[in-house]
C-alpha cells in the first residue's frame, strides 16, 4: 500500500490553518469539478481531493495522520503499525459508505475502523443507497442488455474495521432506457444492520457515442446519404436502422437536410420515441471524363443558380 | 454465475419523498427545503406526500447535495449551476455529431 501525502494533494503546508485547508479544497474542487473539467483525470483527481479533504478537515482524523505520516512521504510503501489508532478517540463524524467505496485502500485502511458505517447522517432502518454510472450502447436500448457489474462495496469485518469487497453482479438493463434515466436494483446497495435489509442501487445511463446515431431524450437522429438523382427524383433506399433495417421513401426533390420521420422507431420506452433520417446529399465525384462530361452537361441545360437570391 | 438481478426504469416505479430521501442520504427536511425554494420539482403540490421524483430530480438533487458540500453554497445557487450543467450538457450532445 502506498503512502498518501494528504497534504500534496490539496497543495498547502502541514501547519495549514482548517480555513486555509478549506479553500484549497474549494479552488481543486472548482478545478476538477467532472462536470465542466477540462482536465483529462478530472474525476479521478477530484476522487483524491475529496479523500484528502474528507482527512484534513476532521481534527481528529488529521491529528491521527499526522502521527502516523510523520516521516513518510507520497508513494512509498506503507503499512499502519497494529492498533495505531487506539490513542484516537473517535467521535463517529466518519463518513459514508457510498464515499469509501471511492476512496483508496490507504484510507480504508487507516479509517475503516472510525465510525464508518456506525455513523449516519440519518438514521436509517435499511443499508445505504449507492449509485453508478452504467455506460451502454445505443443498440442495448432496443433489445435490453445483460451487463456484468463488478461493485466496491465496504463491509465491517469481524474487528469492526470497513473492508471494501469486490462484489460480482449480472444485470439486467431493461429495454427502451434513455440517455440520463435512472435504474433501480432493489438490495443491491450497502448492507444493512443486523436485522435490516440491504439498500438499493441506482445506475444512471448514459450511452457511449455512436458512429451514425444521435440521440435526443427519446428521439434518435440518422444521417442518410443520397445521390443527386434519388433527392431530386425520388427513391426507396434500404438502410441499416438500430434494430434492424428499413425501406425508406425518399420524396421526390429533396434537398440536404430534410428530415424524414420514422414514427415509434425511436429508443423503445413505453411512449416509444421517433427515428429521424436527416438526408444529406452526397455528389458522385467527377474523376472520370465520363463524369466531367455529365456535369458539363448539367451546367449547359439546368442554367441553375443557388446563388441566385444574394443578388450578385 | 449469480443470477441476473432486473433493473427497473425510475419512470416506471417514481420515489417519493423518503425514497429521495434515503436515496441522497438527506433528511426528508432537506428535500422539502429545496422543493419549496423552486430549485427541485418544478410546479410541486403543495402537499409532500403527493411528491414523486423521476430519474432527472435523483440525478439533479444529488447534484445540488453536492455543491452545497463542496463549496457551502445555498441552495439557490447550487440550483443555478445545475440549471446550467443541465443546460451545457445538453448542448454537448447536440453539437457533438453533425446529425
Amino acid at each position: 500500500m502506498e503512502f498518501k501525502d494528504y497534504y500534496k494533494t490539496l497543495g498547502v503546508s502541514r501547519d495549514a490553518s482548517a480555513e486555509e485547508i478549506k479553500k484549497a479544497f474549494r479552488r481543486l474542487a472548482r478545478k476538477y469539478h467532472p462536470d465542466v473539467s477540462k482536465v483529462a483525470d478530472a474525476e479521478q483527481k477530484m476522487k483524491e481531493v475529496n479523500e484528502a479533504y474528507t482527512v484534513l478537515s476532521d481534527p481528529e482524523k488529521r491529528a491521527a495522520y499526522d502521527q502516523l505520516g510523520h516521516g513518510y512521504q507520497a508513494g512509498r510503501e506503507f503499512r499502519p503499525p497494529p492498533n495505531w489508532d487506539t490513542d484516537f478517540e473517535f467521535s463517529g463524524r466518519g463518513f459514508s459508505g457510498t464515499q469509501a467505496s471511492d476512496f483508496s485502500d490507504f484510507f480504508s485502511e487507516l479509517f475503516g475502523g472510525m465510525g464508518g458505517s456506525a455513523h449516519q447522517a440519518h438514521k436509517h432502518t435499511r443499508g445505504e443507497d449507492h449509485h453508478a454510472k452504467i455506460m451502454l450502447d445505443l443498440e442495448d436500448t432496443y433489445r435490453g442488455a445483460s451487463r456484468r457489474l463488478t461493485l466496491r462495496i465496504p463491509r465491517v469485518d469481524n474487528n469492526g474495521q470497513i473492508k471494501l469487497a469486490e462484489h460480482i453482479i449480472n444485470v439486467r438493463i431493461p429495454k427502451g432506457v434513455h440517455e440520463g434515466q435512472v435504474i433501480r436494483l432493489a438490495g443491491q446497495g450497502g448492507p444493512g444492520m443486523v436485522g435490516t435489509p440491504a439498500g438499493d442501487l441506482f445506475l444512471e445511463v448514459h450511452f457511449n457515442p455512436h458512429a451514425r446515431y444521435r440521440v435526443e431524450k427519446k428521439d434518435v437522429y440518422a444521417a442518410l446519404p443520397v445521390t443527386p438523382w434519388e433527392a431530386a427524383l425520388g427513391a426507396t433506399v434500404t438502410l441499416p436502422v438500430p434494430d434492424g433495417q428499413v425501406e425508406v421513401r425518399i420524396p421526390e426533390g429533396s434537398q440536404t437536410g430534410r428530415k424524414l420521420r420514422l414514427k415509434d422507431r425511436g429508443i423503445p420506452a413505453a411512449t416509444p420515441g421517433d427515428l429521424y433520417l436527416v438526408l444529406e446529399v452526397v455528389l458522385p465525384p467527377a474523376t472520370t471524363p465520363k463524369a466531367k462530361e455529365i456535369y458539363q452537361g448539367m451546367a449547359r441545360e439546368l442554367a441553375f443558380d443557388p446563388r441566385k437570391k444574394m443578388g450578385v | 454465475m449469480s443470477q441476473e438481478i432486473s433493473g427497473i426504469s425510475l419512470e416506471d416505479a417514481l420515489l417519493n419523498l423518503d425514497e429521495l430521501a434515503a436515496s441522497c442520504n438527506v433528511s426528508r427536511e432537506w428535500v422539502i427545503e429545496h422543493v419549496q425554494c423552486g430549485v427541485l420539482l418544478e410546479n410541486a403540490d403543495s402537499d409532500p406526500t403527493l411528491w414523486v421524483f423521476g430519474s432527472q430530480s435523483l440525478i439533479r438533487a444529488r447534484r445540488i447535495l453536492a455543491l452545497e458540500k463542496d463549496f457551502d453554497s445555498n441552495p439557490e445557487l447550487a440550483g443555478l449551476v445545475a440549471d446550467l450543467l443541465e443546460e451545457i450538457e445538453y448542448l454537448r450532445k447536440s453539437s457533438s455529431t453533425k446529425v
